[in-house]
């Protein structure tokens, strides 16, 4: 692979497309704010951007070279200011193939290398090349010798563990998902949106036509519409998880996933920060849950999660199997957490009533017909308070600490490695000295070279300094000296 | 809370934080005055600029003559062949510990004020946090750099 090689012709397409995304909303706003002469002149200067696109996507397209020489990855690109970028083998964390419908079409692959070091360009990325091509760039890249692993990769194949989300498992990760309030944020903004495009009258029509018809026809209409939300949520995760597979190589994790855009992705153990473990209000009921992990590094792209799904969803007693099977480190054998005190709760019910407090304010000074719904809020928040207080807790095993929280809708648990935490911090004011309260906060190595932290609010004080004596690396006497 | 750390920062470091809350006070204080003259131009009520008023001289009394004082005596750190053990807070009072494996740099910095006292602070960051003890005499800073990037420089297993 010494010669210098070319993306495929179709990348002058993706070129033009995502030019094309990135301007879509100043033309459009710019269609309808512009007006008689200025219109036209506006669409002039579209056109001429647009006979002016073609030759550049052309001209970058054909400046892109990459080959693979000296055991590194060299690309070369830039129309006007040429850039190089090596890379050499043995600092590539990850190789990743990616599909989207585009890409299929063509039997195509976007290949994304990423690199050990984070932040801008720690990646580099071929945007299409086809798939023997990309799969044989793969191959290349990740073995340093490659005889060696040719015996290797031809015995162990067999071996690896590898598991697919079934269809109905599937089918019950879209079900309760909890996409639709997602999506009805979503149809609320494009609503808002579009509202100032539509002439007025169209309203009072609109009203008119409302008004007379019958309650339960509006009741159905309504019904319909959220079971429509709910099935395209459906089908949304369905999509996005649909033919999950994970599989377990020497010392990495493979992902695959998607079922119109074909996602692949490498995560090497050793990279893993934490292991997380996530019920959300729908599943929890039935006992369903989330595996993710944090991984060091990388890149973010838009669109992408901060953490990585491991499997969309598993059992609870599935769970310490499907551990013991990938992440054989991260497996726990009790689970009996020790969780915040009574005094704690109080804190837990002021601060998750805030947002109701202010609300009611507003509504007592605004619209004090309304007042009631401040009453539904209130509930809301007092429970949600609640269930943040009974579901914070933590466990310390000697090398490895787990933690309970809840975030919005999310009960999140999280199992660390003494190893991986990069500094603890106890935080205390004078109220929390007085009712002998801290609060611990971990920090883990993070996306894009930043940190995650994990906070747990107003822990019994003996208890954050059990975790604090944890963590210290000095012999434990040394702190009561 | 556990035992607070062994060493305090320079003494100075009281001057130099009311130097600098002082410079940030002043904004404030411009703003008033200017909120004032703008009222009695433009006929507005002198609510707002008596409010901004009752601001500016709170800040000036929390910022320059309370705070300080009870940050300098909160300050506390020290470093051991393992760790770092630092202490701060105003009313939160919060204590940190940084393994010596988990640090990746330390850096000592030095702005024109805290040129003027000889101060200088130190810096060390992890991969997922930075921690910084703001004012140490000069020489005190860069031995204390020098000694945790000696301490950081043991191996660690994997990262």
């Amino acid at each position: 692979m010494f010669e210098e090689k070319r993306l495929h012709p179709v990348t002058v397409f993706f070129n033009i497309l995502q030019f094309l995304k990135e301007f879509a909303l100043p033309i459009i706003i710019g269609l309808f704010t512009f007006q008689g002469k200025a219109l036209g002149i506006f669409l002039l200067i579209i056109g001429a951007v647009f006979i002016l696109i073609l030759p550049f996507s052309i001209a970058s397209w054909y400046r892109f070279t990459y080959r693979v020489e000296e055991d590194e990855l060299r690309i070369e690109h830039g129309i006007f200011i040429r850039k190089k970028r090596y890379i050499s083998k043995n600092r590539i964390q990850s190789i990743d193939l990616t599909q989207s419908v585009i890409h299929r079409i063509f039997k195509l692959v976007k290949v994304k290398i990423e690199t050990a070091s984070s932040g801008e360009g720690a990646e580099a990325s071929l945007k299409a090349v086809s798939l023997e091509e990309g799969e044989l760039l793969r191959a290349e890249l990740k073995n340093t010798s490659k005889e060696l692993s040719d015996f290797s990769s031809e015995e162990e194949q067999t071996t690896y563990p590898s598991d697919t989300i079934t269809t109905k498992r599937l089918f019950l990760a879209g079900t309760t998902s909890g996409s639709i309030g997602v999506l009805l944020a979503l149809a609320a903004v494009f609503f808002s949106q579009i509202e100032q495009f539509i002439p007025e009258d169209f309203f009072d029509e609109t009203l008119k036509w409302v008004v007379g018809l019958s309650l339960i026809f509006i009741i159905g209409l309504v019904s319909i519409v959220l079971l429509v939300l709910y099935v395209l949520g459906i089908a949304g995760t369905m999509i996005k998880y649909g033919k999950f597979t994970i599989t377990k190589n020497k010392d990495e994790l493979f992902i695959t996933r998607g079922l119109l855009e074909k996602k692949q992705i490498t995560i090497p153990l050793k990279r893993i920060q934490a292991v997380g473990i996530e019920e959300s209000l729908l599943r929890q009921p039935f006992g369903f849950a989330t595996v993710f992990v944090e991984v060091a590094g990388g890149s973010l792209e838009k669109n992408e999660d901060f953490s990585t799904v491991l499997f969309p969803i598993l059992k609870k007693d599935e769970m310490e199997p499907f551990f013991k099977k990938y992440l054989p480190g991260y497996q726990v054998e009790k689970k009996k957490l020790r969780s915040l005190p009574k005094r704690a709760l109080g804190y837990y019910l002021i601060r998750s009533c805030i947002p109701a407090i202010v609300l009611t304010g507003a509504l007592f000074y605004f619209l004090p017909d309304f007042l009631f719904l401040a009453g539904i809020f209130w509930l809301f928040s007092l429970l949600q308070g609640f269930l943040k207080w009974k579901d914070g807790g933590y466990w310390l095993e000697q090398k490895r600490l787990s933690l309970r929280f809840r975030r919005g809708i999310h009960r999140t648990t999280m199992r660390i490695y003494h190893q991986r935490l990069q500094s603890v911090e106890i935080k205390q004011h004078p109220l929390h000295k007085r009712h002998r309260l801290a609060t611990i906060q971990m920090s883990i190595i993070g996306m894009l070279g930043g940190g995650t932290h994990y906070t747990i609010k107003e822990l019994e004080r003996a208890d954050a300094n059990q975790i604090f004596d944890w963590y210290s690396y000095r012999k434990r006497a040394d702190f009561k000296r | 809370m556990r035992l607070p750390p062994r060493n305090r920062i320079a003494l100075d470091a009281i001057k130099a934080w009311k130097i600098t809350a002082a410079i940030n006070v002043i904004i404030l204080w411009l703003l008033t005055i200017a909120g004032f003259i703008f009222s009695n131009i433009f006929q507005f009520s002198y609510w707002f600029a008596g409010i901004a008023l009752l601001i500016s001289a709170l800040s000036t009394y929390l910022f320059i003559f309370l705070f300080p004082k009870i940050r300098w005596r909160r300050w506390r750190y020290e470093v051991f062949e393992q760790e770092v053990y630092i202490q701060h807070g105003v009313l939160i009072v919060s204590q940190t510990l940084v393994p010596m494996v988990r640090v990746q740099h330390v850096d000592t910095k030095q702005g024109p004020i805290l040129k003027k006292f000889n101060l200088a602070s130190v810096t060390i960051s992890t991969a997922a946090t930075t921690h910084e003890i703001p004012a140490l005499l000069e020489e005190d800073a860069s031995d204390l750099r020098d000694r945790i990037s000696a301490l950081a420089r043991v191996e660690d297993a994997d990262v």
